[in-house]
C-alpha cells in the first residue's frame, strides 16, 4: 500500500506551549488543575479538588495517519469518532469500545484506561497505545514510546501514564495501533441460564468453544432489553473472519443456546446505556470466579434502584451499571456499600461513585511505590489531585 | 552494536567489594553457590553481544526465593551494585556485571502453578520459556511470546526485556501477557505488582516494570496469562526473486484483514547461509525474498485464508507458494528461521544482531538503503526480521579480533541505526538498549524524555544500585530534587 498519510485540521485553538506553561504556572502557584477532555465523563473518579479546568477539547485533530503501517497519531482531544471515520475509510478501526458515546476523547479514554467488550480480543489501552507526548506536573513535555508497532527502547513511561487518570502528565498526543477489518463481522446472541452452577457451565462451555470472538459479552435481562434484546439473560457476541470461519462459529455459538436475533447497532446501545446511570463500576475476577460475582451483585439490593449488569466473558471483567428511578435521589453512599465488595476475590475498579467514592472505594495510589511515582511526576500534587484517593 | 569499539577491559572494574560479602552471602546459598575466582566468572563475561566483556567480581545463584531477598538485603546492607542475570542471552549487554556483583536466577526454576480453567501459570524467574511451554503443551495451552532464543532465555530475562517473537504479530509482547510481578526492590523490600486477577485500580506498575532491564528491581515471581493452543495451524513459504515484492506482500496480508500468527522475513544471503548449514530447511537459495507466514485458529476458514494469502503472495510477484503439509515440514521450515543466528554464527568467530524496527510501509526503502551500506562497507548483511512487525534484523557476521574489519562493521552499523532512525522507527524492538544502545538514546529521545525516564527509575532505586550504567546515559538523569518523605518507605 502507498505511503500516504493523511491528517485532518481539527481544533488547535490551543498549543503544546500553552498546556505546558498553564501546568508550569499551576505548579508554581499550586494551584490545581482538573484535567478535561471533551467532559463527558467527569463525574468518573473520585472528587477532585481543583479550582481551574485545563480542557484538552481544543486540542484535537488527526496528526498522522498512515494505513500501510497500521498506526495512527492524534491528539488528546480527538473524538473516538473521528478517528473511526477516519481509519474505516481504509477498511480499519481502532478497536477500543469505552462506555459512552463516539463524541468522547481519545485522550480521556487512553488516560483512565477504559475499555468495552472489544477488550476481550484486543486488549485494553495500555495494550494499544505505542507511544504518546505528556506535559508532567512541572510543565515539561516529554515524549515516551515510539510511533511503530513494537519499540523496547528507555523505560515504559506510556504504560505508566496510560491509566493513570491524568494525575503523573496531561496526554497532549497519542499514536495508537489500528487493525484491518475482517472480511466479514456478525452479531449474534443466545440465551444462557440467569444464575448458578447452570450459568457456570454455560460459561465454562463458553471459554472452551470453538470460538474466536472479537467480543463476548454477557448481559443481564435489563441490560439485554436496553440493547434491544428479548429473553432473559444473553450472550452477545460479535464475531469476525472469513464467510467460512465466521458461519462456523454462528453454528457453534447457536448450539450454546437458544438463539436471539441480535444486530450490530446493540454494541453501540450498550456502550449509550452509561448515560442513564447514577453509578457504575467494574470488577476484575479470575475466570472461574466470574458466575459467582455475577451472582452475587444479582443479590444485593440497593432500594428502588435496579442493577444492571454486563461482564465481558473472556477476560474476567464484570460491570455493575445502577440506575435510579425517575425522580428519585442517587443512592446512598452505605446502601452501595454492598455492592463495591460482593466478593473477596473481585477487585474493584471504581468508575462513577462521585461522592461515595472514597467512601466505597480505598485510595488506589496510597502504596509507597505509587506515592513516589507521583512525587516524581507532579511533586506539586496539581494534576487531578485526588481522582484515584488521596495517598496519606 | 554500539557507537565505539569496546576494548577489553581488566576484570574488577572501579567498585570494591566488601571483603566479608563472599562469606556473608555464602551463608544464604551455600559455598558452591558463590564464584569469586576469576576462572570461575569468566564464563559470565558476555551476553552474546560481541567485542564486550565485562566480568563480575563475585557471583552469587540463590536457590529459592527466600535466598533471593536475603542475598539482596545483603548486598544493600553494604551498598554493593549488583546486576540480575537470567540465561545470559540478552544481547544488548544488559546482563554484564563490571567488577560488581552478578546475581544469578538460573536456579530459580519451579513452575509454581498453572491454572488452567483460570488461563494463567505462576513461575519462578528462571524458567526457561520453552521448558514453561513443554509443560503447558499437554494442556492445550501455550505462553504466547516466543523469542528465538526460547530454549535457552528465562521468563524473568523475558519480563525485564519485554521480549518479543515470532508469533508477536498475533499474539503481542510479553508486556501482553504479563499479570503480576513479584519484586524485590535493591533495598531488599518485596512488593507485588500488578494482580494475578488481570486488570486493577492504580497505577500500571507490571507495565512500568516490565522492560526495565533489569534498572528496577529483582522478579521472583512472575504470573502470566495463558493463551488457549490453536486448533489448526498453516505454514507457508513464499519466495520472491525481489525484496520489493517479499514487501509488498508482507504490506497487502497486514492490510487484508487476516492476522497471521507469524510474518517473517529472510532475504537472499541469510536464506543462502542457512541451506548452507546443517540447518538447511528447503528454502530455493537463488530467492531474494522468503516469507515465511503462519495462519492459526480454528480449523473452520483457514484453508480459504491459506488461499488468500497463496493470491495475495503470487500477485506481488512471488514465484511459488509452498504450504507446509504436516508438522514435520512445517518444523523444518521454522527450523531454518530459528536456527539462521546460528548459521550466520559459522560463518565467523563473531555475530552483530541488530534490533530496530521501522514504518512497515518503509521496508522496500530501507532494505535498499541497508544493501547500499554494506557494499559500501565491504561488509555482509543478512536481513532476517518480523515483517509483520517492521522488526528488523540486520546481522553481521565478522571477526572483532580484526581491528579494521570490526570498525567497517561498526560504521556499517551506525549508519543502519541511522536510517532506521531517519526513518521514523526506533532503536531496539526486543534486545533492549542495555549498554549497547545507550548511546543512541539521545537521537530519539528529548533530554526531558531521558531525565523522566531516570526519575522513574529512581522511584525503585534511588542509589541507582542495580544493574548500574544501563539504558538511559547518566548524564541524562538530571539532579532531581524530592523531598526526603517522598522518597521514604
Ligand atoms: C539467538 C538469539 C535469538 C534471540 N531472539 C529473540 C527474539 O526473537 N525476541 C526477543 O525479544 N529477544 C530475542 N533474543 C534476546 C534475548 O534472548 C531475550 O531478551 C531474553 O528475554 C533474555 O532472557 P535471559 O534470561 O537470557 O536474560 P539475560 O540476558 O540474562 O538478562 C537480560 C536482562 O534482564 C535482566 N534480568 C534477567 N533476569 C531478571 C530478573 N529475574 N529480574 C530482573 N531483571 C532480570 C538482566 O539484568 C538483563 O538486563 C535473542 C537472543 C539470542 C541469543
Amino acid at each position: 500500500m502507498a505511503r500516504h498519510a493523511s491528517r485532518t485540521r481539527g481544533v488547535t485553538a490551543l498549543t503544546l506551549s500553552e498546556i505546558g506553561s498553564r501546568v508550569a504556572g499551576a505548579a508554581e502557584s499550586g494551584r490545581a488543575l482538573r484535567i478535561a477532555g471533551r467532559g463527558s465523563w467527569l463525574e468518573a473518579g473520585a472528587p477532585v479538588a481543583a479550582g481551574e479546568t485545563l480542557s484538552l477539547a481544543a486540542y484535537s485533530g488527526i496528526v498522522d495517519y498512515v494505513p500501510g503501517d497500521l498506526t495512527i497519531t492524534v491528539r488528546a482531544g480527538t473524538p473516538l469518532g473521528e478517528i473511526a471515520a477516519a481509519t474505516a475509510e481504509h477498511g480499519q478501526w481502532l478497536p477500543l469500545d469505552p462506555p459512552g458515546s463516539p463524541d468522547g476523547s481519545i485522550g480521556a479514554t487512553v488516560a483512565t484506561g477504559s475499555y468495552g467488550p472489544l477488550a476481550s480480543a484486543f486488549g485494553r489501552p495500555r495494550d494499544q497505545v505505542l507511544g504518546l507526548e505528556a506535559v508532567t506536573g512541572t510543565g515539561e513535555v516529554i515524549t515516551v514510546g515510539s510511533r511503530v508497532v513494537k519499540n523496547v527502547a528507555g523505560f515504559d513511561l506510556t504504560r505508566l501514564l496510560v491509566g493513570s487518570w491524568g494525575t503523573l502528565g496531561v496526554i497532549t498526543q497519542i499514536t495508537l495501533r489500528l487493525r484491518a477489518r475482517s472480511d466479514v463481522e456478525r452479531t449474534a446472541a443466545v440465551a444462557v441460564p440467569a444464575r448458578g452452577p447452570k450459568l457456570a457451565a454455560a460459561l465454562a462451555t463458553v471459554r472452551n468453544a470453538r470460538l474466536a470472538p472479537l467480543a463476548l459479552e454477557l448481559l443481564s435481562p435489563e441490560v439485554a432489553e436496553g440493547v434491544g434484546l428479548r429473553g432473559g439473560t444473553v450472550l452477545l457476541a460479535r464475531l469476525g473472519g472469513n464467510d467460512e470461519s465466521v458461519n462456523a462459529q454462528l453454528a457453534e455459538l447457536a448450539s450454546l443456546g437458544e438463539s436471539i436475533t441480535a444486530s450490530d447497532g446493540c454494541w453501540e446501545r450498550l456502550r449509550a446505556l452509561d448515560a442513564e446511570m447514577t453509578a457504575t463500576l467494574r470488577f476484575s475476577t479470575p475466570l472461574t470466579d466470574l458466575p459467582i460475582l455475577w451472582d452475587a451483585l444479582a443479590d444485593v439490593s440497593v432500594g428502588d434502584h435496579l442493577i444492571l449488569r454486563h461482564a465481558t466473558v473472556m477476560r474476567g471483567i464484570v460491570r455493575c451499571l445502577v440506575r435510579t428511578p425517575a425522580g428519585a435521589a442517587p443512592p446512598a453512599p452505605d446502601s452501595l456499600a454492598a455492592v463495591a465488595r460482593p466478593l473477596e476475590s473481585a477487585r474493584l475498579i471504581p468508575e462513577r461513585l462521585g461522592a461515595m467514592w472514597s467512601r466505597l472505594a480505598p485510595s488506589s495510589v496510597n502504596d509507597p511505590i505509587s506515592r513516589r511515582v507521583k512525587e516524581a511526576f507532579d511533586p506539586a500534587n496539581v494534576l487531578n489531585p485526588g481522582i484515584l484517593g488521596a495517598a496519606q | 552494536m554500539s557507537l565505539n569499539a569496546e576494548p577489553a577491559r581488566p576484570p574488577g572494574g572501579d567498585y570494591t567489594l566488601d571483603a566479608g560479602l563472599a562469606r556473608t552471602l555464602a551463608e544464604i546459598v551455600g559455598e558452591k553457590h558463590v564464584l569469586s575466582r576469576q576462572s570461575q566468572l569468566l564464563v559470565y563475561n558476555s551476553d552474546g553481544l560481541p567485542g564486550y566483556r565485562r566480568q563480575p567480581s563475585l557471583a552469587v545463584f540463590p536457590g529459592t526465593r527466600d535466598e533471593v531477598i536475603e542475598v539482596v538485603r545483603a548486598l544493600h546492607a553494604v551498598g554493593a551494585p549488583f546486576v540480575p542475570r537470567g540465561a545470559g542471552t540478552g544481547l544488548s549487554g544488559g546482563a554484564l556485571a563490571d567488577g560488581i556483583v552478578l546475581l544469578g536466577l538460573n536456579r530459580l526454576k519451579q513452575i509454581i502453578s498453572i491454572d488452567v480453567e483460570n488461563r494463567t501459570a505462576t513461575v519462578e524467574p528462571g524458567v526457561v520459556n520453552l521448558h514453561l511451554n513443554r509443560a503447558l503443551g499437554p494442556k492445550g495451552l501455550l505462553y504466547a511470546p516466543d523469542p528465538s532464543s526460547q530454549a535457552a532465555c528465562t521468563i524473568g530475562g523475558n519480563v525485564a526485556e519485554n521480549a518479543g517473537g515470532p508469533h508477536c504479530l498475533k499474539y503481542g509482547v510479553t508486556l501482553n501477557h504479563i499479570l503480576a510481578v513479584t519484586v524485590v526492590l535493591p533495598n531488599g523490600s518485596v512488593v507485588t505488582l500488578g494482580d494475578e486477577v488481570g486488570d486493577h485500580a492504580g497505577y500500571d506498575l507490571v507495565g512500568a516494570f516490565v522492560g526495565s532491564e533489569g534498572c528496577f528491581g529483582v522478579a521472583i515471581e512472575i504470573t502470566v496469562r495463558l493463551t488457549r493452543a490453536p486448533e489448526a495451524v498453516r505454514t507457508m513459504l513464499a519466495d520472491f526473486l525481489t525484496i520489493d515484492g517479499g514487501a509488498r506482500a508482507t504490506s497487502a496480508i497486514v492490510a487484508s484483514g487476516m492476522v497471521p500468527a507469524a510474518l517473517e522475513f529472510l532475504d537472499g544471503p541469510t536464506t543462502r547461509v542457512v541451506e548452507s548449514s546443517i540447518y538447511a530447511a528447503g528454502y530455493p537459495t537463488d530467492a531474494e525474498a522468503i516469507l515465511l507466514v503462519e495462519l492459526d485458529g480454528l480449523v473452520d476458514g483457514i484453508d480459504v485464508d491459506v488461499e488468500r494469502v497463496k493470491r495475495i503472495c503470487m500477485d506481488a510477484g512471488a514465484r511459488n507458494v509452498r504450504v507446509a503439509r504436516d508438522d514435520a515440514e512445517r518444523l523444518k521450515l521454522w527450523q531454518g528461521r530459528k536456527k539462521a543466528f546460528g548459521a550466520m554464527g559459522r560463518l565467523a568467530p563473531h555475530l552483530v544482531v541488530q534490533d530496530a524496527v521501522i514504518p512497515r510501509t518503509k521496508i522496500p526503502e530501507i532494505l535498499a538503503a541497508i544493501h547500499g551500506i554494506s557494499q559500501k562497507y565491504g561488509v555482509l548483511v543478512c536481513n532476517i526480521f518480523h515483517a509483520g512487525d517492521g522488526n528488523l534484523h540486520p546481522n553481521i557476521p565478522y571477526n572483532a579480533d580484526d581491528a579494521e574489519q570490526s570498525e567497517r562493521v561498526h560504521q556499517a552499523m551506525r549508519e543502519i541505526m541511522g536510517v532506521c532512525i531517519a526513518a521514523g522507527g526506533t532503536i531496539t524492538g526486543e534486545h533492549g538498549v542495555g549498554l549497547d544502545k545507550i548511546g543512541y538514546m539521545e537521537k530519539i529521545f528529548t533530554p526531558n524524555s531521558l531525565a523522566a525516564m531516570c526519575r522513574l527509575r529512581e522511584v525503585f532505586d534511588p542509589e541507582r544500585r542495580i544493574n548500574p550504567g544501563k539504558v538511559v546515559p547518566l548524564h541524562s538523569c538530571r539532579e532531581w530534587h524530592a523531598t526526603p518523605a517522598g522518597r521514604g518507605e
